[in-house]
């Protein structure tokens, strides 16, 4: 069953079947050619209690509120704010790349949309001001993948709800690991330009008088941020309930820049329906192939294959590690998730791992997917906001920061208090 | 014909996607009250099931936008490698399994509602909504996308057979990584 699982997914994934569908008919192979009785007649009321969800309607509303962040320009201003507040640094408004994305992956949720928005402001900065095109567009691309780590995080929900995990912990868990990226990234970028100076640009340094200013343009920001991970970490807040704050925290903050009007809205409105749907589509699939996997027996196989194999546990998340950089480099992130979750995450946990620490694990690994050619969603994002040089610039641009994400899997590994410290220390 | 049966789907399909996202945000604003009604020992109670309606017919009115906006995901790695003629044999082949597939889906979505009619069944909560009420809309929505997908196949393996490729790619294709981006 896993292996005819395997092939299958393969074989459906490269026809370019849409990925949702390629899980719905792995699930309904498994009825026919596993299942001793008809799981095809569970599909109705499953599809139903799966969409009519209270939790998953976070996502719509995440998407959203980046959405508006996005398309009323409220990130042009934050990328100027932090230019002020780092480019003191060597490396200059590479820092300001990453601080940009990370904060707004604080807000957004979503990946390609945060390297889609910091691209498309810093491009035109980079030749102004004479940065090496690879890691000025490298360090976009690596930014933007914080998105799906730092809370709140669309991903982490998908996980949560795919594996039954507490979307809240889940969140916490995400909060150190992501800035430790972030700082990590600005780490290995100082790093490389003190090394060598030539690729990171003149440093610029701003009056105390500039950087205030700054800051007044970076609080309404840090609020939405604060808001939306306060309620939910004092338990005022669902992640739904928070997401809606932060919703009409961004209809304000948007107002209040003057930037707001319906034609924002509208647009806001249907990118968001088009991302739930499809989103929608992938995770009603996966259900269904969970189930079907689950009532097939796929228990009873994992632990006979897991025997067999006579890993140690230590060794299973070393293969498991191994098999998703190897994926990534040709499935992109919610796919790869989705496609995984349902056979991966029983595996793990099996061996006495913690769900909610392997997925920050697995969002790290998945994370490195977006930047990893040939299949780097960010790489074209990046490179699409470019539109001249070449692409390999950029895919050259991102291994530093590659490297420091193999640092962090290898933390995680080593100390999982990195992401269970949090979650643990509010119970 | 077969150009403007797509236009007319496409603007229909837009003004869907443009009532299901009112209804989200009017949802968002919802939820949003009650939170704040809550801090003053307030609620209208019941939030939480009609989110959960709201998103079941918000996702099953959705999916025919994605579809016409080319946004349900697929891995087009071996599709680009083809020419355009072959680019369109694997346009059809996955809208094809997808009509299918959504067929299925929503031929096993309706004896959901068919329970819910024979039985009168309410939900086990406060407000007892009757949920053929939601369930209704929430299933309409899947047997729309199926036809929807019928009518899009139909139409593209028109233009297929006219080997008017390039109009059957802006309709069925697949967007390259950058372009799904934006």
């Amino acid at each position: 069953m896993i292996l005819y699982c395997s092939v299958g997914l393969l074989a459906l994934l490269s026809l370019s079947i849409p990925v949702g569908i390629v899980l719905f008919l792995l699930g309904f192979g498994i009825d026919i050619f596993f299942s001793p009785f008809p799981l095809i007649r569970g599909l109705g009321n499953l599809v139903w209690s799966t969409s009519n969800n209270a939790t998953l309607i976070a996502i719509p509303f995440f998407v959203l509120l980046g959405e508006i962040l996005v398309r009323s320009g409220i990130a042009t201003r934050t990328y100027a704010a932090l230019d002020r507040w780092v480019s003191w640094l060597p490396g200059g408004l590479v820092h300001a790349n990453v601080a940009t994305a990370t904060m707004f992956s604080a807000t957004s949720g979503s990946s390609v949309a945060t390297a889609a928005t910091v691209a498309t402001v810093a491009m035109p900065q980079a030749e102004k001001l004479g940065y090496d095109p690879k890691l000025f567009s490298g360090a976009i691309a690596a930014g933007g993948t914080l998105g799906i780590m730092i809370p709140p995080s669309i991903n982490l929900i998908v996980y949560g709800f795919l594996t039954q995990s507490s979307i809240p912990k889940l969140f916490l868990a995400g909060l150190l690991p992501g800035l430790g990226l972030a700082l990590g990234f600005m780490a290995i970028t100082v790093l490389i330009c003190l090394i060598r100076p030539g690729l990171g640009g003149e440093r610029r340094l701003f009056s105390a008088a500039q950087m205030l200013q700054a800051l007044v343009q970076l609080i309404p920001i840090v609020l939405l941020f604060t808001v939306i991970i306060g309620t939910i970490y004092k338990g005022w807040a669902t992640p739904t309930e928070a997401a809606s704050v932060g919703v009409f925290g961004a209809v304000a903050i948007a107002a209040l820049f003057g930037t707001m009007n319906w034609r924002v809205v509208s647009e806001s409105l249907m990118g968001t329906v088009k991302i739930t749907a499809m989103i929608m589509l992938v995770i009603l699939g996966a259900s269904f192939l969970n189930f079907t996997l689950a009532s097939a027996g796929l228990g009873n196989e994992l632990s006979a294959l897991l025997d067999g194999l006579g890993l140690s546990s230590l060794g299973l998340i070393l293969v498991v590690v191994l098999i998703y950089i190897v994926l990534g480099f040709f499935i992109e992130t919610l796919s790869l998730m989705v496609v995984t979750i349902p056979i991966i995450v029983p595996l793990v946990v099996a061996q006495g791992y913690d769900p909610i620490w392997f997925g920050i694990l697995m969002i790290v690994l998945i994370e490195m997917a977006l930047i990893t050619p040939p299949v780097g969603l960010n790489l074209y994002v990046v490179q699409g906001a470019r539109r001249s040089g070449r692409m390999s610039e950029v895919m050259l641009g991102a291994i530093p920061y590659v490297v420091m994400m193999l640092v962090m899997v290898g933390l995680l590994i080593a100390f999982p208090q990195i992401a269970l410290f949090l979650p643990n220390a509010v119970q | 014909m077969p150009e403007r049966l797509l236009d007319g789907l496409k603007a229909l399909n837009r003004r869907v996607a443009s009532l299901v996202g009112l209804a989200l945000l009017l949802c968002s604003a919802f939820v949003l009250i009650d939170v704040v009604l809550r801090q003053v020992h307030l609620s209208f109670g019941g939030t939480d099931e009609i989110s959960g309606y709201v998103m079941a017919i918000a996702t099953s009115w959705g999916m025919g936008y994605a579809l016409m906006e080319l946004g349900h995901v697929r891995i087009d790695l071996i599709r680009t490698r083809v020419g355009a003629a072959g680019r369109s044999l694997f346009d059809l082949f996955s809208l094809f399994t997808l009509s299918a597939s959504v067929t299925l889906i929503a031929i096993k979505c309706w004896p959901v509602l068919e329970r819910s009619l024979a039985n009168s069944s309410r939900a086990n909560t406060p407000l007892e909504t009757p949920l053929a009420w939601v369930q209704l809309p929430w299933l309409a929505g899947w047997v729309y996308f199926a036809l929807i997908s019928w009518i899009t196949l139909l139409a593209a393996l028109v233009l297929v057979m006219r080997r008017e490729h390039a109009a059957a790619e802006a309709a069925i294709g697949a967007l390259g990584e950058a372009e799904a981006a934006k």
